[in-house]
């Protein structure tokens, strides 16, 4: 079963916490989008590894891009 | 003439009790039995359980249909598939009506739909809250434009009644097809869990007409409405939580339009104080904090009961007490979206506050937003269309208002999310406040465009620049300077500051010249 991880909000990429292969916990931040004064944390829906990242630092993204693959 | 008419009083008394007997068996204890192993309770069970035990009156419990057609004549519809009537719900007045499923699956013809707008109409001309207990199959087809047109008599019904008597719908089973307008226009809709459904049309009607295959679930669950569409405001585990949640929730309405809301005794000191709220703000006014660890502080005995709370959770509003008084509170999430303010934040607390004002219910508003969402899917969706909602809703409300600035409060946001411009009575702020028109990094790069384009170094000017504005204007000081703050208070005084504003505002009156109402845009 796999959850993709889509951004929420518009906005740039400031830091991608996870690695591929890692595990990431329940409501663990997958990375952090810089949007509207604000350091926004995308958190992940479930406990599981982490198959593919699909951002990097300084990416723009828009609204339902996808971020990761869980 | 028919035996029994001619017969004796004994025989009268007799007939009764057996055809009496025979509607409050409703569809038999087979069907009966099934809904049980299926986890759910008959219609009469669920009045049963939601009403003070003995108080509960029926009406219409012997209309019948008077459908010929297709087999219609020898059929028998136990009450017509809706149990009606009134009783008391926490010794307060209540009036409901229980589609039974079991009774021809619940399913809405001329006269279950005229028993339905005629228990509204009795609510409203009463002054009593009204509550639905949806579990119906959908339109009664036999009945042909009867059925169709009882539909209307009931939306008409509601709808006059709207803004008289608070109307809660409990999604408890199906409720498809041109039906499910009539959760959908109550002013609040609770899901349960496995069993609610609701949506314009079902899986078959919408593969026979579009090709889309979809499951009951995906269409028409509590996924779709309490987080995509927005049309589900609370969701219950099962029908007995569907029925406690409803009672929670009334016991924060009046009656009807011309009450306040019941106050109640508490053991929480409207003056206490809260220190935790003197470091709860991060330093770096990018770093988030959950505004759910306020809420909580601030309100009578850390109790809230959450309205949307899956749907647009950037915004957060719900009911709970200050000092014993309901109140509404309309708030912004900083953990999601930055908490700012888009198209479905703007529609949930919009329809919150003019229910709260409606039906006078003080509005109590804790501020930390960026603004209004910004960029292209925003602003083609109509953003602006959608954020103008927000501003009619506090305009127009005469209720208590009371504005709380923890952090941002910048641009748009400002007024949206209640300011002395567009009404409050109140504004307080905390030292942590930042309220001005736009962030410093947007002040300075417009007014100073010229002069970083044309620096040596131009992120250090760009720096010093931010800088400056920041200090400058992104506090609460310039806003207290001219009044458009009340006062700058201490966190740990939150609570106690908002209930003496409270008191004061007791008996806040507005008169207004009239009119029919304003043109909110929709």
């Amino acid at each position: 079963m796999q959850e993709i991880i889509e951004a929420p909000i518009p906005g740039k990429i400031l830091v991608v916490n996870i690695t591929a292969g890692n595990t990431i916990q329940e409501s663990g931040a997958v990375c952090i989008i810089e949007a509207m004064k604000m350091e926004n944390p995308i958190m992940s829906p479930v406990k599981d590894s982490v198959k593919a990242i699909l951002v990097l630092p300084s990416t723009i993204v828009k609204t339902d891009d996808k971020s990761a693959v869980i | 003439m028919d035996e029994v008419v001619r017969g004796t009083t004994a025989q009268k008394i007799e007939e009764y009790k057996r055809k009496r007997e025979h509607i409050l068996q409703m569809g038999g204890p087979e069907t009966i039995e099934g809904r049980h192993n299926r986890g759910q309770m008959s219609a009469r069970e669920r009045i049963d359980y939601f009403f003070d035990p003995g108080t509960f009156i029926e009406i219409g419990l012997w209309i019948k249909h008077r459908t010929t057609a297709f087999g219609m004549d020898k059929r028998k519809v136990p009450a017509e598939g809706i149990v009606t009537g009134f009783g008391k719900v926490n010794g307060r007045y209540v009036v409901a009506g229980a589609e039974d499923y079991t009774a021809m699956m619940g399913t809405f013809g001329e006269y279950h739909g005229k028993k339905l707008s005629y228990t509204i109409d009795f609510a409203k001309n009463k002054g009593w809250p009204f509550v639905t207990m949806n579990d119906s199959a959908g339109a009664r087809l036999h009945e042909g434009m009867d059925t169709l047109e009882s539909y209307g008599w009931t939306f008409k019904s509601q709808i006059s009644a709207s803004g008289i008597i608070p109307q809660v719908s409990l999604l408890m089973g199906p409720c498809l097809g041109g039906q499910a307008y009539h959760p959908v226009m109550m002013d609040f809709v609770i899901q349960v869990r496995k069993t609610g459904f609701m949506g314009i049309a079902g899986p078959a009607f919408v593969k026979t007409q579009t090709g889309e295959e979809i499951s009951l679930e995906e269409l028409s669950g509590w996924k779709n409405h309490a987080i995509k569409s927005g049309q589900t405001h609370i969701v219950a585990e099962d029908d007995k939580d569907c029925l406690d949640k409803c009672k929670e929730l009334l016991s924060f309405f009046p009656s009807n339009s011309k009450e306040k809301p019941p106050r109640i005794e508490t053991k929480d000191s409207p003056e206490r104080e809260i220190p935790e709220f003197d470091t709860i703000i991060p330093n770096e006014p990018t770093t988030p904090y959950n505004m759910h660890e306020i809420i909580k502080e601030v309100v009578d005995e850390g109790q809230f009961v959450e309205i949307f709370n899956d749907y647009a959770a950037n915004a957060i509003c719900g009911f709970a007490r200050m000092d014993g008084r309901p109140v509404g509170i309309v708030s912004n999430q900083p953990l999601v979206k930055a908490g700012i303010l888009d198209i479905n934040a703007c529609d949930k607390l919009a329809r919150f506050i003019r229910f709260c004002d409606l039906f006078n219910i003080p509005l109590v508003s804790l501020t930390d937003c960026p603004g209004y969402m910004i960029g292209s899917d925003q602003d083609w969706a109509g953003i602006l269309r959608h954020g103008a909602k927000l501003l009619y809703a506090w305009a127009d409300a005469t209720v208590p208002l009371v504005s709380v600035m923890i952090r941002k409060s910048y641009a748009g946001a400002h007024y949206g999310m209640l300011d002395k411009s567009i009404g409050a009575d109140f504004v307080f702020a905390w030292p942590t406040a930042r309220v001005t028109i736009v962030g410093a990094d947007t002040a300075a790069s417009v007014i100073f465009a010229k002069e970083i384009r044309e620096a040596e170094n131009p992120e250090e000017v760009r720096a010093k620049r931010i800088k400056e504005y920041s200090e400058l204007y992104e506090s609460p000081y310039p806003a207290a300077e001219r009044g458009y703050i009340d006062d700058i208070i201490m966190p740990h005084d939150t609570r106690k500051v908002v209930n003496k504003a409270l008191d004061i505002l007791e008996h806040k009156e507005v008169a207004r010249p009239w009119r029919k109402y304003s043109n909110i845009n929709l």
